[in-house]
């Protein structure tokens, strides 16, 4: 029903594929060529290009946006109508589930075309947890979205979902800072961007950040979950 | 009706009138979610302080002058929080407007009073975010030439208001243009930002490149950037122009580019 609403909205469907591809191409364009030196867990301090080093932050940080943007309008366009559904006796983890769905399909859509832009410029050393670190980080953000939709008013939550994921990834995360900020390690975008970091400039990757990286995605639904049952039943 | 409206008496105060009775609305609007006049000062102290911490953090950059990594974050962050603000509420006046705007042609308004209403809104609220968006910044990195760095922010903020009506316009679902929004004005302000060694021309083509400049001269050097504020208010002005005609060639059209 969801995916359905989508394909009826083929601008949204545009935008969905240019707005990355426009990002990540257009900056990947002008960065200059100069070298970096970043810390990479499990690898220490390695010397990279400029534009490996962006690009491997913006297809997570393009996840996180999007996932959080589409998470905060699915939910605030759905309470009322998934309200009625209720009554009308569609289970609400029915419902649940296809919301939280678009949200992951919004993300999952970001983080293709990032990478897919990205990596006529630069390829991650080991794509899959890459690619399920970005995927996660997006879906994170994108039930954070849709805590945000149910929570605060529309202005707000733009707000919200545009800054958060910039401070987070972009900024507090970047792997060219050596001794991080103390608040970095508790925001969501700590552990999937430590791991995208680290399969994108090694071939061997740590996949134990991924239990607390999860950990996040399991809070950030249950909250969300939570929220959302109570406005069905408002 | 609207040429007899134009030529007679007190016309000009009818107009005046409801140009008025429409901003009112809007603020009224506005004031009634109090978590958007939290908004307003709120988005700027987080903003702008947190750009300050993270950037804070980073090691020194070879193009950024030692000790003021933290003070460009903050400059960003102002720039950054009022271009954004000014922007979605751009956007969201014209998108939650349009049914109403459609009555309003009905009732008398003419497309110009309409663009008026929405456009002064936006300047009000961009008023107030600027101050506190500078307010916030001076209190750690108190500007050189406050009120130049006050027109600056104003010019960017102004600039991306149109933009967002213009937006608003042409995409009138919250959605997408909350996407559009959110992908320009991020690319823009980062790569205009000063805070990455950039040299291609098609930087100054960006809104924000000119309003960047000529802010960071007026917080660290006190100076005004004429070449750069005569090409901001440019952007403005072309802003200006087509979110105007594209406002009143859908208003009173069902909403439909003829």
């Amino acid at each position: 029903m969801g995916l359905r609403e989508y394909a009826r909205t083929p601008v949204l469907l545009a935008l969905l594929l240019f707005l990355p591809a426009y990002f990540v191409g257009v900056f990947v364009y002008v960065l200059p060529t100069s070298s970096v030196p970043i810390y990479v867990p499990g690898s220490g301090r390695l010397t990279v290009q400029t534009v490996e080093i962006y690009g491997a932050l913006l297809v997570p940080l393009m996840g996180a946006l999007i996932g959080g943007i589409a998470g905060l309008f699915v939910m605030l366009s759905a309470t009322d109508a998934d309200a009625r559904l209720s009554i009308a006796g569609v289970g609400p983890v029915s419902l649940l589930a296809a919301r939280f769905t678009l949200v992951a399909v919004a993300g999952l859509i970001a983080v293709g075309v990032s990478l897919a832009v990205l990596a006529t410029t630069f390829v991650p050393e080991a794509l899959v947890p890459f690619v399920l670190a970005s995927v996660v980080v997006g879906v994170t953000y994108g039930l954070l979205g849709t805590l945000a939709g149910l929570v605060v008013s529309r202005l707000a939550g733009v707000y919200l979902m545009l800054i958060a994921p910039m401070l987070d990834v972009f900024f507090f995360q970047n792997p060219m800072i050596e001794d991080a900020h103390w608040l970095a390690t508790y925001l969501p975008g700590n552990f999937p961007t430590e791991i995208a970091v680290d399969a994108a400039f090694s071939g061997s990757v740590e996949w134990g950040p991924f239990g607390p990286a999860l950990g996040w995605l399991a809070v950030a639904g249950g909250l969300a979950a939570v929220a959302y049952y109570r406005a069905l039943g408002a | 009706m609207s040429e007899v409206a134009s030529s007679a008496p007190g016309a000009s105060a009818s107009r005046a009138r409801r140009l008025r009775t429409g901003i009112a609305a809007q603020i009224r609007a506005f004031v009634r979610t109090p978590v958007n006049v939290v908004l307003l000062i709120a988005l700027p102290l987080v903003v702008v302080e947190g750009y300050g911490i993270a950037m804070d953090a980073f090691p020194q950059l070879p193009f950024v002058q030692a000790g003021r990594l933290a003070e460009m974050g903050r400059v960003n962050g102002a720039i950054y929080s009022v271009a954004f603000f000014a922007g979605v509420l751009g956007l969201f006046q014209v998108i939650s407007a349009r049914q109403a705007d459609e009555r309003l042609r009905i009732c008398g308004y003419s497309r110009g009073e309409l663009f008026a209403s929405r456009l002064i809104t936006v300047m009000l609220g961009t008023l107030v975010i600027t101050g506190a968006a500078l307010s916030v910044l001076a209190w750690r990195t108190p500007p050189e030439a406050p009120i130049v760095a006050f027109g600056a922010l104003a010019l960017a903020a102004l600039v991306y208001g149109l933009i967002g009506m213009l937006v608003g316009a042409v995409l009138p679902r919250a959605l997408e243009g909350s996407l559009v929004m959110v992908f320009l004005v991020d690319f823009d302000d980062f790569l205009s930002s000063g805070m990455l060694n950039l040299d291609s021309p098609i930087l100054t083509l960006f809104p924000l490149h000119f309003p960047h400049k000529l802010f960071r001269s007026a917080v660290f050097e006190g100076s005004i950037a004429l070449d750069n504020a005569a090409a901001g208010v440019t952007y403005v002005l072309v802003a200006g122009v087509v979110a105007l005609s594209v406002y009143v060639r859908l208003t009173g059209n069902g909403g439909d580019l003829a």
